[in-house]
């Protein structure tokens, strides 16, 4: 059952904290459904954003990480200030406030018939899964996957589940991981990931890169993708902003003429270069 | 030709504040500003039609400084959002100079197109009557018309008023307008008058072409040079009829409480930065620069018309003497071929 607050933007719905997951030491999947147990609250595409409200405390923007059908929005945050560490107090049965979806979303049909390689650093693997998902859920309309995710340690990992089991079961799939330095009983790879992308250097041909990391990241993958021959047509990111309303009112968000809440936050490199260059 | 004397002024606002607030230019004490004619002291304010602009344009009256949205009700786990304040109390704004209605028509642009209606705006917007005032000798500090304000005929304005001297040329414009000109009807007298010559512009402001050209002129080194005296204090954008950024706060007493929007300034550091410490717009240059070229550049291609309406109040308040005409100037003569 939909709920939706068009009338009211700016009002979250309610909804119920029915599973709270740790992935890595500071990062936890909190899964939301509607209070009366009755669905969800809004259906929301890869890559599309939801404003969630600790609503005593603060909102904050974050990417779904999935949707399960009528099951779940589950959204993974990492604690990093004072709303994501009240966050990270909660237990199940907390009600939260969602207001959403917004913006643009990843271009999952744009993509259709391509080979996809989807590049993630730390946390920037939660908005890359609802599309990397999203994918195997319409497998065949997707060729060869490649998944290159890092962080800093073992610990630090998101999804191990599937990085390590489920992923590497899905046709035409491969999974790379590296984390940033050796550790012990670790025998994957060891780097940063623009390196290991190199490494990989995975064919250009037909294919589309989807990028999404810490800035320091996104900027080194950008170089190595150009280097290995990527045109900015060929090459996916998704943008990071300080966000109030999500709905392209209350101006913070803006990249020259674009607000990142309303028209983003999925650009593709071509896109972007046309942008000032405050990203 | 309908005419309101002004020795009927008072009968007029009397008879709005009936079944509405109506809000008038006054000055009071060191500030000036559009008050509610309820709230007017006989003794200190002074009623100031005449004002080209009052110090703080009437932009609070469709969008307060600070606005309550929900109310909060928490009980351990559960919370309820019990009460939301769209507010549809009926309001007068009386005598706003074109420039200032255009600030209220930028906003409609921003509140009210582009996928969402804020049905906060919306709900104060639509119960907003605008009784605009016609200007006929521009002030030192305006150059409206340079940006596209038709400071004689006001566009967006239900009424527009038109001072004779002694009275005033009362033109309804739109149903609303009708609405309330029903009201005063009898407050009305009929008679022929001339309309004054408007007088030209004090200063000579050329916006043409600024738009197109800043698009190339992100990088250029001049907003080194005139973002250097900046302070950051954001009082340009508080005094900015069309200025529309805004925060959203949450104030709670024990287990209750509300959630509230209040004006934000894009000048200020805090407005772009990240919960985890980034800040896109580190230093004071990247706000000068967004905020001129948001008012010149960005709003334009987004809206069609640019942000700023030309009131000349930033110009006038700021304490480190920036000026948009200055800007404006610079961009013109700026050389964009290095
Ligand atoms: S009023 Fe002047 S000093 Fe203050 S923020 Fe605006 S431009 Fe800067
Ligand atoms: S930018 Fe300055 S001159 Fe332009 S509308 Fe705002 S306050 Fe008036
Ligand atoms: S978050 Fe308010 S305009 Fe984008």
């Amino acid at each position: 059952m939909h709920k939706c607050n068009c009338e009211q933007p700016l009002v979250p719905i309610m909804v119920e904290v029915i599973d709270i997951k740790e992935e890595t030491p500071d990062v936890k999947s909190f899964f939301v459904k509607n209070i009366d147990s009755n669905g969800v609250p809004f259906n929301i595409e890869p890559g599309k954003l939801a404003m969630v409200s600790h609503v005593p405390v603060g909102e904050g923007m974050f990417s779904c990480t999935w949707q399960e059908g009528d099951e779940y929005l589950q959204f993974a945050i990492k604690n990093v200030g004072l709303l994501t560490g009240e966050l990270h107090q909660i237990e199940v049965g907390q009600k939260l406030g969602v207001r959403g979806p917004y913006g643009n979303g990843f271009p999952v049909q744009d993509c259709k018939g391509k080979n996809m390689l989807f590049i993630g650093g730390g946390i920037g693997l939660a908005p890359l899964r609802s599309f990397i998902k999203y994918c195997f859920k319409n497998r065949a309309d997707y060729g060869k996957i490649d998944i290159l995710y890092g962080s800093r340690s073992y610990a630090d990992l998101c999804f191990k589940e599937e990085l390590f089991e489920l992923w590497l079961q899905e046709k035409d799939t491969r999974v790379h991981v590296t984390i940033d330095n050796p550790e012990e009983g670790w025998g994957g790879h060891v780097g940063f990931v623009p390196a290991y992308l190199e490494e990989i250097n995975p064919a250009t041909e037909n294919t589309i890169a989807v990028v999404c990391g810490p800035p320091i990241m996104i900027k080194f993958v950008l170089q190595a993708l150009e280097k290995m021959g990527f045109s900015d047509e060929q090459v996916i990111t998704t943008l990071e902003m300080r966000m109030k309303c999500g709905i392209g009112k209350c101006g913070r968000c803006n990249i020259g003429s674009e607000y990142v809440c309303l028209d983003g936050p999925v650009y593709y490199l071509n896109q972007l270069k046309q942008l000032p260059p405050e990203w | 030709m309908k005419i309101l004397s002004k020795t009927r002024l008072e009968n007029v606002f009397n008879k709005l504040n009936e079944t509405a607030e109506v809000f008038v230019p006054m000055q009071r004490g060191e500030q000036s500003g559009f008050y509610p004619w309820q709230t007017f002291a006989a003794g200190s304010d002074k009623l100031w039609l005449e004002a080209l602009n009052v110090y703080l344009p009437p932009k609070n009256v469709v969008f307060p400084q600070t606005e309550r949205m929900y109310n909060i009700k928490q009980e351990g786990q559960d919370v309820k959002i019990d009460e939301t304040y769209e507010d549809s109390k009926s309001r007068v704004i009386f005598g706003a100079r074109a420039c200032d209605v255009k600030g209220i028509t930028c906003m409609d642009d921003v509140f009210l197109t582009r996928g969402y209606e804020d049905s906060f705006y919306k709900a104060r917007r639509q119960a907003t009557t605008i009784i605009a005032n016609a200007c006929y000798a521009p002030g030192i500090a305006c150059f409206c018309s340079a940006m596209g304000v038709k400071y004689v005929d006001p566009e967006g304005a239900d009424i527009i008023i038109r001072d004779i001297g002694d009275g005033y040329v009362w033109e309804t414009i739109t149903e609303k307008g009708e609405m309330l000109t029903a009201r005063i009807a009898d407050l009305l007298e009929e008679r022929e008058v001339t309309l004054p010559e408007p007088k030209p512009f004090q200063q000579d402001v050329n916006y043409d072409g600024v738009a197109e050209k800043l698009k190339g002129m992100f990088e250029h080194p001049l907003w080194d040079k005139l973002s250097q005296t900046c302070q950051n204090c954001g009082i340009c954008t508080y005094v900015c009829p069309s200025c529309y950024c805004f925060d959203i706060q949450v104030k709670m007493y024990g287990n209750e409480g509300y959630r509230f929007r209040c004006w934000d300034s894009c000048m200020y550091e805090e407005y772009t930065r990240e919960a985890g410490g980034g800040n896109p717009r580190p230093a004071s240059k990247e706000r000068f620069r967004n905020r001129f070229l948001h008012k010149l550049e960005f709003f334009k291609e987004r809206y069609g018309h640019p942000l700023c309406t030309g009131c000349g109040r930033c110009t006038v308040v700021c304490p480190a003497g920036i000026s948009i005409v200055k800007i404006i100037d610079a961009v013109k003569e700026a050389d964009t071929d290095a």
